[in-house]
């Protein structure tokens, strides 16, 4: 178990809790690309409701949502070639929450001047809209490999879960769960719904795990049954991305999942796949969007796949798992491991310094490590996860076959 | 676990870190002091087990 406060400061994200802050230093996906437009939207981050908008010189803003005059929000507004215009009385601001102009008040007067409304910065990188809320200076953006290649496919799904982002974290520092909830009762689903046998892959059996903490965050390794320490999974392994990311793939499929607090109870699901075939994929004019759904049409958690099972699992845990409740083993290490870590880093935080994943200095590319031939085979990983991940959902998903040209594995039904 | 086996600062401070998990019948804490950086495990055995040489 862990104490009520422990739990209380490794979940909460508002501003001004420990963990808040921590958080607050990093640059956070907040929109897809698509979702900056000249129609103002409302957002919500780390417990802060935000409108995002585009206006008409291509500008994308983010502003705390109520208006600084008599607080109607934002996204009840215009956005004019420059900035935005509150909807209830005219006043307008730019991306840097400067007010421009506040047409009720006479011609000659200075008091927009001295009107700021709460603006954050934001980049686009990769058909993601971040953002950063901490305290100025804000580090570079990283420019992780998956968001920068030219000569990759990309696709974007995304969902929210009703739960804190902290017990989805934890999931991806538990190999073990592979074998049970995808390998296992994945595998049992099948058997009712007379959909055939057992997955391949996810049933393979874990020998040896182990995490490691590095430059990027958490380094995993794992030994599957039948395997030896001069495979990938052992040599290479693949990466927790502190604070917030899993990169999960094998050869020629990349992908991230990330992992947005929108407030202690709700998380902005990511799954953010790069499709790069050997000697590189054709270019693709714009990145398509879409959403996971969470419930079949009886309202039934969907959980027929991989992604599915796991989004259950971590929903089922309660909005914020009760950790004085729980009962960790050895099999738990990763998990505990990744708890310390956010424990030193938000001290690290707390005493004025910069935490793990802070870029000072521009960069062209951060390449992470990841296996190339993951439990196993690339191929058949790649066969297994453009089916049973949230993959199943992209638009592209026959162009994403036909990209890869693998064999239909034997085991689709 | 209330103090820190290194050097002793307390570890009921807000930023230490003391986490418990079970290893077969044996309570272990893994322990993290913020005032030392030292990560230990403090093990609380179900019995001691002590090696018997060959002879
Ligand atoms: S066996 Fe791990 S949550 Fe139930
Ligand atoms: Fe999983
Ligand atoms: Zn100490």
């Amino acid at each position: 178990m862990l104490s009520a406060e422990k739990n209380r400061r490794l979940t909460q994200v508002g501003p001004g809790t420990p963990m808040g802050e921590l958080l607050r230093r990093y640059w956070w996906p907040v929109a897809t690309h698509d979702m900056a437009t000249r129609v103002p939207v409302k957002r919500r981050l780390l417990g802060e409701d935000l409108v995002l908008y585009r206006d008409g010189n291509g500008t994308v803003g983010l502003l705390a949502e109520q208006c600084p005059h008599r607080r109607a929000a934002l996204w009840l507004g215009c956005t004019e070639q420059e900035g935005l215009r509150c909807g209830y009385h005219g006043w307008r601001f730019d991306e840097s929450g400067q007010c421009l102009e506040q047409p009720g008040e006479p011609a000659e007067s200075t008091f927009k001047d001295r009107i700021r409304a709460t603006a954050y910065p934001v980049q686009e990188l990769g058909g993601l809209v971040f953002a950063y809320l901490g305290p100025a200076p804000a580090p570079e953006l990283p420019r992780y490999d998956l968001f920068v290649w030219e000569d990759a496919w990309r696709d974007i799904g995304h969902a929210e879960l009703p739960c804190n982002f902290v017990q989805i974290m934890e999931n991806s520092v538990d190999p073990y769960h592979v074998e049970w909830l995808h390998g296992r009762y994945g595998s049992f689903l099948r058997e009712l719904d007379g959909r055939g046998g057992p997955l391949p892959v996810v049933t393979k059996k874990h020998v040896k795990v182990a995490f490691e903490v590095f430059e990027h965050g958490i380094l995993k390794r794992r030994v599957l049954e039948g395997h030896t320490e001069e495979d990938e999974d052992w040599k290479v392994g693949h990466p927790l991305v502190f604070p917030h990311m899993l990169r999960v793939g094998a050869a020629g499929l990349a992908t991230f999942q990330i992992r947005v607090p929108i407030d202690d109870e709700n998380t902005w699901h990511v799954w953010y796949q790069t499709y790069r075939p050997e000697g590189g994929a054709p270019p693709q004019e714009s990145v398509p969007v879409y959403e996971v759904p969470l419930r079949d049409e009886k309202g039934e958690y969907l959980r027929d796949y991989v992604d599915g099972q796991d989004i259950v699992a971590w929903i089922t845990q309660g909005r914020v798992s009760d950790r004085t409740q729980e009962h960790l083993g050895k099999s738990d290490l990763g998990v505990i491991l990744l708890r310390k870590l956010y424990a030193e880093q938000m001290d690290r935080v707390a005493s004025g310094l910069d935490p793990l994943c802070t870029y000072r200095e521009p960069h062209d590319v951060i390449d992470l490590p990841m296996e190339k031939d993951k439990f196993g085979s690339a191929v058949e990983f790649r066969q297994l996860w453009t089916r049973e991940s949230s993959i199943r959902y992209s638009p592209i998903k026959d162009e994403i076959f036909e990209l890869f040209g693998d064999p239909v594995p034997a085991w689709v039904s | 676990m209330n103090f820190c086996p290194g050097c002793g600062a307390s570890l009921e401070t807000e930023a230490s870190f003391v986490q418990e998990f079970w290893s077969g019948a044996d309570r272990n804490f893994l322990c993290w002091c913020a005032a030392c950086d030292l990560l230990s495990t403090v093990v609380l055995p179900a019995m001691i087990v002590s090696h018997e040489p060959e002879h």
